[in-house]
């Protein structure tokens, strides 16, 4: 279901989504690269520290003021089961709406806008559950590997399990 | 279907406004103001309820409306007489129809013969009153889409039965045109002239259809006017060359029922519907009347003309001796029509009070009429005020917060040095604090509200407890206009009924004891709100027996709510009476003593951020005050620091603040903490180990904030640090993320950053949620 309404999002609303071609944020945690469809993104900003919620899971670094509007942020590199990020002043923050939510996913750095094929998407190999559970699928970009984060899972179970 | 259900919303804002006006109303009406401006905003109010009802279809209202109306309608011409009887039946009338229209709103069905019982009072009221109506009577009460109209020969106001467009009932004075002089047209005989405009047929309307509809109301005679027609070269394919003009004729049809049919093409068509009577009746203006022709161009302009000048033309034709300014600028236009001047047509129209008026007919909001003092007034009322979703003000609201806040950020930014170098900088910050200060407040009075609206609902109350109880109860409200916001009121009406009820059952003594007291037989309450600094302040105070401390000692002792050991002050005894489970009526009575109430008003003040008060003196009466926030979107906040984060604790539940090296801590089997505080025994929370934090601070520099959680019960939460204590907008956690236990929300701080607001009574369920399992 979220996933069908993620696709939907890309579907809509895009002149390019027309042409069959996507554009993309690229950003990278570590060395891999990951990428966002471009119309959810509404805003990249450094990291400027946030407020620590109690009682969520590791990967929510807390929220911040994003001019009067209260936005969780995610540590996407704890949501993939890396350990927290240290953030410092040079990690940069991607606010991205989902859904009718606004959130903020905490990334090492923005690297690039990529336009590239629907056709060109494959699906994410079977075999690990997060990764067919976090990303939607995988762009070549460059002859590396870009992977599609699904925003929906990636926001999803963030509060602890009883 | 959205707009309709537009419509539907405007529709009930509307009935609830109107409903509150008819409480007013009747309030005013039971205290012996029993003048015929009352009545007759009574009968508009009811009669807007009924028009809108029937454009959706509501019959049951429409029904029960219409013979409310019909009751109203004779007691307004004196044929039945407004005893206290009547004025009891319309007030429970009232809540019939606020039922009805409850019910329509939220899709419920009442049971089929809801209000049956109050209809056929109607009924018997309507027969024993006037005999001579008896028939006719019945026949409006059962029929009731057919107008109340041919009931009322000797009054008259043909137009009066206009059903008002959904657009109007925003107009309070929609109905106004009752006060026309009586007319004596017959009812009977009716000329339609219809020209369809293009929009008409652009919008797949046939004409044959709305004529079919008519011939169903009575004998019906069609006349195309097709003069206009033009030579083929000439013909434009989608202009409209055709008019018609309609004669009608049937004894039981009115004005309205032709409307209606021709309701849905309104706007895209002129139609003038006048009623020939007798012969003498017939109006003598070379109108519409006149068969077209040579003068159709001149007879369009007169029509337009008369659309156009209807309001002022009806103000002449009914107050005005000569022409009022406004009008005689279009005398000019008029004079154009053949043989007639605007001089001619006042001679010819105000002698004779039987007007076909076609003038009013053109246009569908009724013309001014009546008095200019109060009317007037209502009317200037109504176009100074606008309607806005609340949504959007909020969005302001919290617009304007933030603006507030970036504009003491920038303050702070200021530095000695700055200072001196940039004045005119400095001088400019300090005109931009005083506007966005000054904006702030005029944002916030945008939601407040007076407190009217809870007010009005309360004289009915009184009266029904009296009536109830036996007891001569009387309200006195003061300062019904006092605002709040409006989140505040919406909570108001719950807790003020409890104190109310309070009053009047516990507080007033029955009349015998009364005047056994040496004290008038009447009790009385009064309900005054006022505002004192950021608070409002709402008193409600009763001249009655007071609070017995004695019993409500014992009863509190008996129920464990006080230890026995424990010897309370007068003014702690008071108090009890909102502690949960307690009530001090010896018997539980229908309105009040079931032992809910008074804790449920506490709660629910404590809720919206206020205070109960509650002050007694033996035999002389009791007064219990409301300290209510101006505003809901503000919250008064102790900052703390825990762990190295800000948060914030509403300063309504704190009740003291202890530094930890004062404070006596005990250790409890389950390995946590308590606090000894004045003899009792509090659980402690701290916030560090609560919300899995690291702390520095040493044990002994932190400290204990002291809260009250709902129900009086206390909780002492530790935290790091107590930075001081501020004003904060509150935000919403949920709005992007998701709710957090034992979080209430978040604010944001003068620097810009997030602090979330500590939920006391959801960490207080949560440790008793985990202590049980």
């Amino acid at each position: 279901m979220e996933a069908l309404s993620l696709r939907d999002d890309l579907g809509d609303n895009s002149a390019v989504a027309a042409h069959n071609t996507l554009q993309l944020i690229a950003f990278s945690i570590g060395d891999q690269t990951y990428g966002v469809e471009i119309t959810t993104v509404r805003e990249i900003r450094a990291w400027n520290g946030a407020t620590p919620l109690p009682n969520t899971r590791e990967f929510v670094r807390g929220v911040i003021n994003l001019r009067g509007t209260i936005v969780p942020i995610f540590d996407l590199r704890a949501r993939f089961g890396d350990g927290k990020t240290s953030p410092t002043k040079n990690h940069v923050v991607v606010v991205m709406s989902v859904g009718d939510k606004w959130v903020g996913i905490l990334v090492d750095a923005v690297s690039d806008i990529l336009t590239v094929s629907r056709d060109d998407i494959h699906t994410v190999p079977e075999g690990n559950s997060i990764d067919t559970e976090l990303l939607n699928g995988i762009v070549t970009h460059d002859s590396r590997m870009v992977g599609l984060i699904d925003l929906h899972a990636v926001v999803s179970g963030a509060r602890v399990e009883v | 279907m959205s707009e309709l259900d537009d419509f539907k919303a405007t529709y009930f804002d509307e009935c609830s406004e109107l409903l509150t006006e008819l409480e007013e109303q009747f309030a005013a009406i039971e205290a012996g103001e029993r003048d015929a401006d009352r009545l007759n905003a009574v009968f508009r109010a009811i009669h807007s309820i009924k028009g809108g009802a029937g454009a959706f279809g509501f019959s049951a209202l429409v029904g029960f409306a219409h013979a409310y109306e019909t009751l109203l309608d004779y007691v307004r011409d004196g044929r039945i007489e407004l005893s206290d009887d009547v004025v009891t039946l319309c007030i429970r009338a009232n809540d019939i129809v606020a039922d009805h229209v409850k019910a329509v709103q939220t899709g419920e069905a009442l049971p089929a013969d809801y209000g049956m019982d109050e209809q056929r009072r109607f009924d018997l009221l309507a027969r024993g009153q006037d005999g001579s109506d008896d028939e006719l009577g019945g026949e409006v009460l059962e029929e009731f889409d057919i107008d109340f109209v041919p009931v009322m020969v000797n009054l008259g106001g043909d137009s009066a039965d206009d059903e008002p467009p959904l657009a109007d009932l925003a107009a309070p004075d929609a109905e106004d045109t009752f006060d026309f002089v009586p007319l004596q047209a017959e009812a009977g005989h009716w000329e339609i002239h219809f020209t369809p405009h293009r929009a008409l047929y652009a919008r797949a309307n046939d004409p044959l259809l709305l004529f079919r509809e008519l011939a169903v109301l009575g004998d019906m005679h069609v006349r195309a006017i097709i003069d206009d027609i033009p030579a083929l070269a000439d013909f434009e394919p989608f202009a409209v060359y055709c008019r018609w003009e309609i004669t009608l004729v049937s004894a039981t049809v009115t004005e309205t029922m032709i409307r209606e049919v021709f309701e849905f093409v309104e706007g895209d068509c002129d139609i003038a519907v006048s009623q020939l009577g007798a012969g003498n009746l017939r109006f003598d203006v070379p109108e519409p009347t006149e068969p077209a022709g040579k003068v159709s161009a001149e007879d369009r302009d007169l029509a337009n003309f008369l659309e156009l000048a209807d309001d002022e033309v009806a103000d002449v034709l009914n107050f005005a001796p000569e022409p009022p300014p406004a009008a005689s600028t279009e005398q000019d236009t008029f004079e154009e029509a053949p043989g007639l001047s605007f001089a001619e047509l006042i001679d010819t129209i105000q002698p004779s009070p039987p007007k076909p008026v076609a003038p009013p007919a053109a246009l569908r909001t009724a013309p001014p009429s009546g008095g200019e003092s109060e009317d007037g007034e209502r009317r200037a009322v109504g176009v100074q005020s606008i309607r806005v979703d609340l949504d959007k003000v909020d969005r302001v609201v919290n617009m304007v917060g933030e603006l507030v806040i970036t504009q003491s950020m920038l303050t702070q930014q200021m530095d000695e040095h700055l200072r001196t170098r940039y004045t005119e900088l400095v001088r400019g910050l300090e005109v931009l604090a005083q506007t966005a200060r000054s904006l702030q407040d005029s944002v916030m009075a945008i939601r407040a509200q007076p407190v009217k609206s809870v007010f009005s609902r309360m004289p009915r109350l009184v009266r029904e407890l009296a009536t109830k109880t036996g007891k001569k109860i009387r309200l006195e409200t003061i300062g019904e206009n006092t605002e709040i916001d409006k989140t505040v009121i919406e909570q108001l009406s719950d807790p003020l009924t409890h104190m109310i009820r309070n009053s009047a059952d516990h507080g007033i003594e029955s009349p015998e004891k009364r005047l056994a007291a040496g004290k008038t037989e009447f009790g009385t309450v009064r309900l005054s709100a006022e505002q004192a600094g950021g608070n409002i302040l709402i008193v409600v105070e009763d001249d009655g027996a007071g609070i017995n401390r004695e019993r409500v000692l014992q009863l509190a002792r008996d129920k464990g709510i006080v230890a026995p050991d424990v010897q309370p002050t007068d003014e702690q005894i008071d108090q009890l009476i909102f502690a949960p489970g307690f009530s001090t009526a010896s018997e539980v009575s229908d309105i009040s003593g079931r032992g809910v109430g008074m804790d449920v008003v506490l709660s629910n003040i404590k809720k919206i951020g206020g205070s109960v008060h509650v002050r007694s003196w033996t035999g002389k009466g009791t007064r219990m005050t409301l300290r209510l926030p101006l505003t809901l979107a503000v919250l008064d906040v102790m900052l703390v620091k825990v762990g190295g984060s800000p948060y914030v604790v509403p300063l309504s539940s704190i009740v003291e603040t202890i530094q930890c090296a004062r404070a006596s801590f005990e250790r409890v089997p389950s390995g946590g903490q308590v606090l000894q505080v004045r003899g009792e025994y509090v659980q402690v929370i701290d916030l560090v180990q609560r919300f899995d934090m690291q702390t520095e601070v040493e044990a002994d520099n932190r400290f204990v904030v002291l809260c009250e959680a709902e129900g009086s019960s206390k909780v002492a939460l530790v935290v790091d640090d107590i930075i001081g204590q501020q004003q904060v907008v509150i935000k919403s956690l949920e709005e992007n993320f998701e709710r957090v236990e034992g979080i209430a929300g978040g604010t944001i701080l003068g620097d810009g950053n997030v602090a979330l607001i500590v939920d006391v009574q959801g960490l207080k369920t949560t440790i008793v949620h985990k202590s049980a399992a």
